[in-house]
C-alpha cells in the first residue's frame, strides 16, 4: 500500500502550462509530448528559449511563441528537409539559433545537471559551430593540450516529456526505452513534467522498480495518444498523413507568404480544442485506432 | 523453419518448374536504378562485423548496410536511433518508412536507452558512418547549417549538424552520399562546415585538429564515386556509373576534380545483390523508382 499522506502530482497540461511564463527556457524531448507543446502554444507565452527539434519545434516558431533555438536537427519529414518555419524564422532573423550539435546539446546539459560550468567535447572541433555560436569556447585542455570545445551549462526552466506510464507521485517508466535525450533534459531542467498514455499504481512501480526511468518528476499528465501525430513506444505509430498535411501548410505560409491553411491548422486543432481530450475528440476515435500498433 | 526466399540461384535450380518466371526475373535484373546501383556499391565496400550507422534521412545507405548485412555480414551491427541489431537471419530487412519510424529497432538486441549514446565514442572505430550534406567541399568537409555568407541573414537555412560532428571526429571512416551531382551542391569551398573531412587538405589534417577518426572515404553520387589522393587528400574521380561520361561529372562539380589516367566504370549490380535488395529490402521499391540523377 502506498503512502497516503504522500502528495500527488497529477496535473492537468494546463494547469503545467501556466508553470511557463514569457522569456523562460522550456525543453521539449523525443517523442515528442504533444499534449503539452499544445497546452504551451494555447497559452500564447512569448520569447521563449526553445530546446527540441524537428515538427514540434516547427510549431512553437509558426506559432510565435519561440525566439532562441536550441535545435541540434531541424528537419520536416518525407521530401521536406528543412522544417519550413523554422527555415524562414531563421533566415528573415525572426529566430535565433544557437548552432549546436547532439554532443554539443547533451555536453551542455550533462555540465547542468552535474552543476558545473561547463563540458568539454571534442565533435566540432575544426568547425564553423564555435564561430556561430560564440557561447561555445575553444580550449586547451590542462591534461594534455589538446583542442576542445567547452560547452557552457544549459539549464532549461522546465521540461516537457512523453513516456508510457507513471504513477501519482512521479515514478515515470518509459517503454522501451526512453527518447534519446529525454533524460539529459530532465536532469539538466529546474522542473520536469511528463505526459504519460497511462497513470499506474505505485504498487506496480514497486513491483517493477529497475524500469523506472525517472524518479522525481514535478508533475505528471495524463495523456493517451498524447504525442499525436507522432508515434508512443508500444503504443501507436506515427500519423504520417496528418504530419504531411502539417508540413504542407507551414511550407504554404513559409514559401509562398500565405498563412491561411496554417492558421487554419492552429485554430482547429491547438488553439479550439481547450484541452487534449477536446483535441483527440477532433481527431477522431476512427484516425487513432488507425495508429494503434506497434 | 525459415521460409525460402526466391533468389535467381533458387529458380536456376528447378529451371523447369518456372521457366517463364525466371525469363522474366532476368529480364528484370537487367535494369537497375542509380540508386540501386550506389547502394550496392556501398554494401560491397562494408566489411563482416563493421558497426554500421547511417544519418537520418539517408535511404540509399539504409538499404546498402542491410544489403551487406544479408550478402557478406553475418557479424555487422546495425546502429540505427540508439538500437543496435543483428538481423541477417530475417527474412525482410524493411527500410525505415520515415526519420523516427521506431518499428524497425523491433529487433534490437541494446538500446542506448540511458541517453548514452555518446558515452563509449572511444570505441567508434569500429563504427562506419554514413552522410549527406547540403554542400561538400572538395576536401570532403559537408555543410547542414546553410548557405549564404552572413550567417544571420542566410540565403538558405539548413536543418543543422544532428550528430554528424561528434560521429564524423571518431568513427573509423565515413561515406559521404549525395542525391544529387551539381556544382551546387559539389563545392570548392563550403560557406559553413557542419562535420570535417580533411579539413584545408594534407594527410596530416585531421591529426593537427586532434581528431582521432579515420575521415571520410568516398563521396557516391547518382554520377560517380569520388575517393580522396594519397596527399594532398582531394577529391578524386575514382569510377564512373555506366552511360555517364566524363565530361559530366566535371561539368557538374563546381571544383577542380583530379582525374586519374585510367578512368574505370562503377560495378552494375549481380543479379543476386539486385534480388536481395529488391526482395529482402527494398520491397516497396523506394530505391528501384528512384528519379535517375
Amino acid at each position: 500500500m502506498s503512502n497516503p499522506n504522500r502528495r500527488e502530482r497529477i496535473e492537468s497540461e494546463n494547469t503545467v502550462a501556466a508553470w511557463v511564463d514569457d522569456g523562460m527556457t522550456i525543453a521539449v524531448g523525443e517523442p515528442f509530448p504533444m499534449a503539452l507543446v499544445r497546452a504551451l502554444i494555447r497559452r500564447k507565452v512569448k520569447n521563449l528559449t526553445v530546446i527540441c527539434s524537428g515538427i514540434a519545434l516547427d510549431m512553437l516558431i509558426a506559432s510565435g511563441c519561440a525566439r532562441k533555438v536550441i535545435a541540434y536537427y531541424a528537419g520536416g519529414g518525407i521530401g521536406v528537409p528543412v522544417a519550413p518555419s523554422f527555415r524562414r524564422a531563421a533566415e528573415s532573423g525572426e529566430i535565433e539559433v544557437w548552432e549546436c550539435e547532439e554532443g554539443i546539446l547533451t555536453s551542455g546539459l550533462e555540465a547542468a545537471g552535474k552543476n558545473l560550468p561547463y563540458l568539454p567535447w571534442r565533435g566540432g572541433v575544426g568547425t564553423s559551430i564555435p564561430e556561430l555560436n560564440t557561447d561555445l569556447k575553444l580550449i586547451e585542455d590542462p591534461i594534455n593540450g589538446e583542442a576542445l570545445i567547452a560547452v557552457p551549462a544549459i539549464k532549461p526552466d522546465v521540461a516537457f516529456l512523453h513516456a508510457a506510464q507513471a504513477d501519482a507521485f512521479g515514478n515515470v517508466q518509459h517503454h522501451g526505452g526512453p527518447g534519446w535525450i529525454d533524460l539529459f533534459l530532465h536532469r539538466a531542467a529546474d522542473n520536469t513534467v511528463v505526459q504519460v498514455e497511462k497513470i499506474i499504481s505505485n504498487e506496480q512501480i514497486r513491483a517493477s522498480a529497475w524500469h523506472t526511468t525517472i524518479d522525481n518528476a514535478d508533475a505528471v499528465v495524463r495523456a493517451p495518444y498524447g504525442a499525436h501525430p507522432f508515434y508512443s513506444r508500444g503504443h501507436y505509430v506515427q500519423d504520417t498523413a496528418f504530419v504531411q498535411s502539417y508540413l504542407a501548410a507551414a511550407q504554404k505560409a513559409s514559401n509562398d507568404n500565405d498563412r491561411t491553411d496554417l492558421d487554419k491548422f492552429f485554430n482547429g486543432f491547438i488553439e479550439k480544442p481547450h484541452s487534449h481530450a477536446e483535441y483527440l475528440e477532433k481527431v477522431g476515435i476512427k484516425r487513432l485506432l488507425e495508429l494503434y500498433e506497434y | 523453419m525459415r521460409k525460402e526466399i526466391l533468389s535467381p540461384q533458387g529458380a536456376e535450380a528447378h529451371p523447369e518448374g518456372h521457366p517463364e518466371g525466371l525469363a522474366q526475373a532476368k529480364k528484370m535484373a537487367e535494369t537497375y536504378s542509380t540508386a540501386e546501383l550506389m547502394a550496392v556499391f556501398l554494401a560491397r565496400d562494408l566489411k563482416d562485423g563493421e558497426h554500421l550507422q547511417v544519418g537520418v534521412a539517408l535511404p540509399v545507405p539504409e538499404a546498402a548496410v542491410r544489403l551487406a548485412h544479408i550478402m557478406h555480414g553475418p557479424n555487422m551491427e546495425l546502429v540505427f536511433l540508439g538500437a543496435r541489431m543483428n538481423v541477417n537471419h530475417l527474412d525482410y530487412l524493411p527500410l525505415p518508412e520515415f526519420g523516427w519510424d521506431n518499428r524497425v529497432v523491433r529487433w534490437a538486441e541494446s538500446y542506448s536507452d540511458r541517453g548514452h549514446r555518446f558515452d563509449q565514442v572511444k570505441d567508434w572505430h569500429k563504427r562506419v558512418f554514413f552522410i549527406g550534406g547540403i554542400q561538400i567541399d572538395q576536401f570532403g568537409n559537408s555543410n547542414l547549417i546553410g548557405i549564404g555568407k552572413d550567417p544571420r541573414a542566410l540565403k538558405f537555412r539548413g536543418p543543422g549538424s544532428v550528430g554528424t560532428p561528434t560521429l564524423t571526429t571518431h568513427v573509423g571512416r565515413y561515406y559521404i552520399v549525395l542525391n544529387q551531382h551539381s556544382a551546387r551542391t559539389l563545392v570548392e569551398k563550403c560557406d559553413y562546415v557542419s562535420a570535417v573531412g580533411w579539413h584545408r587538405g594534407g594527410s596530416d589534417a585531421r591529426a593537427k585538429l586532434g581528431l582521432p577518426g579515420g575521415g571520410p572515404k568516398y563521396c557516391v553520387t547518382p554520377l560517380c564515386v569520388m575517393d580522396f589522393s594519397e596527399q594532398e587528400k582531394k577529391m578524386r574521380l575514382h569510377s564512373v556509373h555506366p552511360g555517364i561520361s566524363v565530361e559530366k561529372v566535371i561539368e557538374n562539380t563546381g571544383f577542380d576534380l583530379i582525374i586519374p589516367e585510367k578512368i574505370i566504370e562503377t560495378i552494375p549490380p549481380t543479379q543476386e545483390e539486385l534480388f536481395t535488395l529488391r526482395m529482402r529490402v527494398d520491397r516497396t521499391g523506394f530505391l528501384k523508382n528512384a528519379v535517375r540523377d
